[in-house]
């Protein structure tokens, strides 16, 4: 089903939680809400499914406006941070739950829930209670509670957040499967950016209630709208860098240092600010070019990291600091200095945060 | 659900707590309030329910009868005779169970067997032990040549009676709080100590004394609290009289005599008030200690 | 050695101090056993020299204390069950409903702890004989059908429960009401039975409010049947303590048998309260 939310705002007391959210999710598409804690994702999230009543704004579910409609009647399951497993009831009857409460008969719903838990492959733990569950065993139940009633809708509210790292990976997974094969519109909140990466069709990213872009997960890499967005994806996180605009020389003169980078191919210098930041990703410096004509800096070395597939190189550019993420296979040995080309870089506005161009190597945004 | 409760909410709300609301406001609310007006009632016709004019005349009443002197002096004598004793007796008996001993449980449900006993059934037992010719506790002070005590007849004993009656009774559930107090001590502080070479005196005395101090302190204003409140106990163990000679009547009996025995509702409420005002300076007292100390 | 020693020093202290609070009870429970003329005995025996069942049955039947037992049953299973349907009911309105005032009135019966319950004594004797309940089951029992303190304790332990269960339970369809009683009660069955265990202990025991409401013998509890029955029974102490043992022993069977739920919940209630 696909759900459309218009200007939807969400006021605590003083706090704006959400403010003048509009969006449309794709029927069957995973949609993941990020952002920072506070960030009124949950807030988000628990309006869709009816707990908060929103103070301005509509929830489209379809063509039915829902905003008045209870939880129980907007055809939604939910899966909740802890899981909120009914901790007396066997996994059955936990699955077999929300059947009963739709006074589903007992053999339908018996059936329905086998099948749920065949589905989320727990279907050997039924007579268990939660608490001789793992938190991935828990986390399979609970999916099966919400997916049973075979509603329209899925919210996932920080679903991996308690499980250990190795679980987290391979629950993702199980998602993500899950939910293509029930082809399910999901929407899964997370504060973990490489998590909403991963799993979703889009991401909707927030910031202090407001959304930031929502997009696929690879343009808001690559084209982030705005320096927080830029900031927020990506681990190591980008290199930020307040420069000025040198606008004959069609150059960006990075501040306290003697460093510049050309802005090369298709720009048009006349419209930039004068002062601008310049966000660089860690894996966009490369050692080697094969042909292009690449911005090049010269890097002095402190520390190098091999973590197995990439090399993490800090240093300086200039006075500033600089996170490089290089391949394995380069051959460093004890070098102090290092010369890289940027594949890609972004500016933006340094007044608005905002950015106003990207570079990728070709030039011309 | 974080939001603004509409009337609806309000509505549902109300049902489910109209319930517990109508009794606590007929029995608890309203007679609190009552009982400071009937505390000023000069001139009352119970049966009719009229009061006739209010005044201070209860209060000054109280305040110039001397029985109502005699039986604050009882309850104060009362109260230091079990609070220090209670308290001291329950917190060593705490700290040995607390002492990774063998049967810890079982002497815990030993002491606590008073706690769950009736005050009148027990203090009737009592009484045969204070028996003078033929009680144990007589019989066993003649082994040391103390010749028979008149435990309930002597006006001079008949206090330490009461007194050591009680604190028998209290320290089982003096005893829990404590044992529940040492156990929310973070064990991690003595491994840390002992480490730091402390012995185990040192251990005891600058780990669990002064963590245990908000659990002392909070103990002993609940003794304190229901020391005040002493009734049952002497009218079971006197036989339904204050003890020989008025020797032992507290501010509680007091108030029942003047209440159930004369009729005299506003003096009665004129006490009880006295009694509420003492209580409530010592509630005071725990609740801004207890802030202050509760960031332990 | 040392070590040895002063374990040995505990269990020797622990086993005295055992001892003196046993001693009343093996002592009532001797005596309800003895022969007229062994309780006046020097020096006083421990085990009696012939077990005299009958006392029990002459002490019942001395005092009409199967209509006390039948008082006392009445009103500690009709308060209890009334207490923990009100508790529950107020304990969850105070714990996961939302309406105008919940905080002020919560507060508002806070403060009534403050109050000595002994203050309440006249003015309730008061109102309950406006009422023309006095000397019967209603002034016995309608009072007690309440109490803040169960309903702070209990509001306390749902405040434990995650409130996405609560929210769990709305998506799945389940209404408040159902969501108490299939949920919550449940869950919450251990401080349920806490709270029952100490109001029937405290109901079964109490004393001066039945001894204020109630006139006429049919009407009295057990605590307060004993008390008249001291003048009947004189000096003969192997009835009273009968009749003692009679009160004292099913609440000490009980706490036996469930001792677990007692005493977590004193210490739990203590510690907070």
């Amino acid at each position: 089903m696909e759900i459309k939310l218009t200007n939807l705002a969400m006021d605590f007391q003083q706090t704006k939680a959400v403010n003048d959210l509009t969006i449309t999710i794709q029927d069957g598409h995973l949609v993941s809400i990020l952002g920072p804690s506070g960030c009124g994702k949950s807030t988000t999230l628990n309006m869709l499914a009816g707990l908060y009543k929103p103070t301005a704004g509509e929830i489209y579910f379809g063509d039915k406006l829902v905003n008045q409609v209870e939880p129980e009647h907007r055809e939604i399951g939910m899966v909740f941070q802890n899981y909120a497993l009914y901790p007396h009831l066997t996994v059955l009857k936990n699955i077999m739950f929300p059947l009963k409460m739709a006074k589903v008969n007992k053999k339908e719903a018996f059936e329905r829930a086998t099948e749920m838990a065949k589905l989320v492959q727990i279907d050997h733990l039924l007579d268990r209670k939660p608490g001789q569950l793992s938190g991935g065993q828990q986390q399979r139940v609970a999916i099966a509670r919400a997916l049973v009633k075979n509603p329209k809708v899925l919210l996932l509210d920080e679903p991996l957040s308690n499980l250990d790292a190795r679980l987290r990976l391979e629950m993702r997974e199980e998602i993500r499967r899950i939910q293509k094969e029930v082809g399910i519109t999901t929407i899964f909140v997370t504060h973990d950016q490489e998590e909403a990466m991963s799993i979703s069709d889009k991401i909707l990213l927030m910031r202090d209630g407001t959304l930031q872009q929502y997009t696929t997960p690879l343009e808001m890499y690559d084209k982030p709208s705005n320096l927080f967005v830029s900031q927020f994806m990506g681990n190591p996180p980008i290199n930020i860098y307040k420069a000025t605009v040198n606008k004959e020389l069609k150059r960006v003169e990075l501040k306290n240092s003697n460093v510049h980078i050309p802005l090369l191919g298709n720009v048009d210098v006349t419209k930039f600010p004068e002062d601008v930041i310049v966000g660089i990703r860690p894996e966009s410096f490369v050692s080697e070019t094969s042909s292009k004509e690449l911005p090049q800096v010269s890097i002095s070395i402190n520390l190098i990291e091999r973590t197995g597939r990439d090399t993490l190189l800090s240093g300086k550019i200039g006075e500033q600091q600089v996170r490089a993420l290089i391949s394995s296979k380069q051959q460093l040995g004890n070098v102090e200095e290092l010369s890289l080309y940027i594949t890609e870089f972004t500016v933006f506005d340094s007044e608005t945060e905002n950015s106003i161009w990207y570079f990728d190597g070709e030039g011309a945004q | 659900m974080n939001q603004k409760p509409t009337l609806k909410d309000t509505l549902i709300g109300y049902s489910y707590l109209l319930p517990a609301l109508i009794i606590l406001g007929v029995f608890s609310v309203y007679p609190i309030i009552k009982s400071f007006f009937m505390s000023f009632y000069a001139d009352y016709d119970f049966f009719k329910d009229i009061v006739h004019s209010y005044g201070f005349d209860n209060f000054i009443y109280i305040f110039q009868d001397t029985e109502f002197y005699k039986s604050l002096t009882n309850t104060f004598i009362f109260v230091i005779g079990v609070v220090p004793a209670s308290i001291s007796i329950s917190l060593v008996i705490a700290i040995l169970l607390n002492s990774k001993i063998k049967f810890g449980k079982l002497f815990r449900t030993i002491y606590f067997l008073p706690f769950v006993t009736s005050v009148v059934a027990i203090a009737i037992v009592w009484q045969w032990i204070y028996h003078s010719e033929y009680g144990i506790l007589n019989y066993f002070l003649g082994w040391f040549g103390i010749s028979p005590i008149e435990w309930l007849n002597d006006p001079k004993w008949s206090m330490p009676a009461l007194i050591i009656m009680c604190i028998w009774k209290s320290l089982g559930y003096n005893i829990i709080l404590f044992l529940a107090g040492l156990q929310n001590i973070n064990p991690q502080y003595y491994l840390a100590a002992q480490i730091d070479g402390a012995s185990k005196f040192k251990r005891f005395w600058h780990i669990t004394v002064p963590l245990l101090s908000p659990t002392t302190f909070f103990v002993s204003i609940v003794v304190l609290i229901n020391s005040f409140k002493v009734f049952d106990e002497v009218f079971a163990l006197f036989n339904g009289r204050p003890g020989p000679g008025y020797s032992a009547q507290t501010i509680v009996y007091y108030i029942f005599e003047k209440f159930y025995n004369e009729w005299e509702f506003g003096i009665a409420s004129a006490a009880a008030f006295v009694l509420f005002i003492i209580i409530f300076i010592f509630t005071l007292i725990q609740l801004y200690v207890g802030k202050r100390k509760v960031n332990y | 050695m040392r070590q040895a020693f002063s374990k040995g020093f505990i269990y020797i202290l622990l086993t005295i101090g055992s001892l003196l609070m046993l001693l009343p009870f093996i002592w009532m429970i001797s005596t309800s056993l003895k022969t007229p003329g062994e309780v006046m005995s020097m020096p006083p025996t421990w085990i009696p020299e012939s077990w005299k069942w009958d006392n029990y049955l002459k002490a019942w039947e001395m005092a009409p204390f199967l209509r006390y037992t039948l008082n006392s049953i009445i009103v500690v299973i009709v308060s209890t069950i009334g207490e923990i349907i009100t508790t529950i009911l107020a304990a969850y309105a105070f714990s996961r409903l939302q309406f105008w005032g919940r905080d002020i009135v919560f507060a508002i019966l806070l403060g009534t702890m403050m109050v000595p319950g002994e203050m309440l004594l006249i003015p309730n004797f008061v109102t309950l004989s406006n009422l023309g309940w006095i000397n019967q089951y209603e002034a016995l029992i309608i009072p007690w059908l309440a109490s803040i303190f169960s309903i702070f304790l209990l509001r306390q332990y749902f405040l434990g429960v995650p409130k996405e269960l609560h929210y769990a339970a709305k998506i799945d369809g389940c209404s408040n009401f159902r969501f108490l009683w299939s949920v919550m009660v449940p869950l919450a069955k251990p401080a349920i039975v806490t709270i029952a265990l100490l109001k029937a202990i405290g109901s079964w025991n109490a004393f001066l409010w039945p001894l204020i409401v109630t006139q006429s013998e049919e009407m009295r509890t057990l605590p307060v049947g004993l008390t008249a029955f001291t003048t009947e029974a004189g000096t003969n102490f192997e009835l009273l303590m009968a009749a003692s043992s009679m009160i004292i022993l099913p609440m000490i069977i009980l706490y036996i048998i469930l001792q677990k739920y007692i005493i977590e919940g004193v210490s739990k209630a203590g510690l907070k309260g």
